[in-house]
């Protein structure tokens, strides 16, 4: 059975703060839009649980997210830099008009090589995430999945990143039970 | 021109994104990319955006970027002689 070794729940929209709080020195956070800087916080507060250096290399693990409004939020930001009259298209804001660029930034941050996918549902089903973070173990030494919910609108932060390992000797069991628990 | 220098360090800042820097820390003569702010494509492409919007300058010729964007004081010179707003 596979565990969840660590998780963290992050449903406070204040992500600038809870970056100064923890003394983080990555001046790409300010760059990215709403949704990165959660999965990146979250991320963070997963891999500091565990002890880990976000610059040791990391092989074993792949990285499966999932949301519902994919990148709405940022697209909404886009969309009025590009309105008649006042058309000035902003790359930096452009960037972000795919949800999966949150699991690069991660994978980036916390050099993740394994595969990285992003899902998007109708809403949150702790059954889709085990089927989608379970296939992500096929991959080629993979050992464990970083993987979650991770949504956020209109300052509505709704996330949930858990590890997931293979064979670990303690944690909980990845079941729907324990997810809707924890989420 | 202190003054459009200034002006110009507050707009990088806000447009890129700069939230831990003052416009004292820029250094006016330093280089925007790869050193000094350290700066990538992403932000070069901002910057084209800023000229447009704030100044009115659409720069049609792309060799002459890196001579533009090489400094602040050379983007805040090419902005005063070539500005329609």
């Amino acid at each position: 059975m596979n565990k969840i070794t660590s998780y963290y729940r992050l449903k406070d929209n204040r992500l600038t703060e809870l970056y100064r709080s923890l003394e983080i020195s990555y001046p790409k956070f300010f760059k990215m839009d709403r949704l990165c800087k959660a999965g990146f916080l979250a991320s963070e507060m997963v891999f500091r649980s565990l002890g880990e250096d976000p610059q040791s290399p990391k092989h074993d693990t792949a990285l499966v997210f999932m949301n519902s409004s994919s990148s709405l939020d940022n697209d909404m930001d886009y969309q009025t830099t590009i309105l008649p009259g006042n058309y000035y298209p902003s790359p930096a804001l452009f960037v972000y008009t795919l949800a999966n660029i949150v699991t690069g930034e991660v994978a980036i941050r916390n050099k993740i090589f394994g595969e990285t996918s992003f899902y998007i549902s109708s809403e949150f089903s702790a059954k889709e995430l085990i089927i989608t973070a379970e296939g992500a173990f096929d991959g080629k030494g993979i050992r464990r999945v970083l993987c979650g919910w991770t949504e956020y609108f209109k300052d509505a932060c709704d996330v949930l990143v858990m590890m997931v390992e293979k064979d670990a000797a303690e944690g909980l069991d990845f079941t729907e039970k324990n997810i809707n628990q924890i989420y | 021109m202190e003054e459009l220098i200034l002006e110009l360090k507050k707009q990088i800042i806000e447009a890129l994104n700069l939230e831990e820097i003052t416009p004292d820390d820029i250094d006016t003569n330093a280089p925007l990319f790869v050193e000094g702010l350290g700066l990538d494509s992403i932000d070069a492409l901002e910057l084209i955006v800023l000229m447009e919007k704030n100044y009115g300058i659409k720069l049609t010729d792309p060799g002459k970027s890196k001579e533009i964007f090489k400094s602040v004081a050379t983007m805040a010179e090419y902005i005063q002689a070539n500005r329609t707003k």
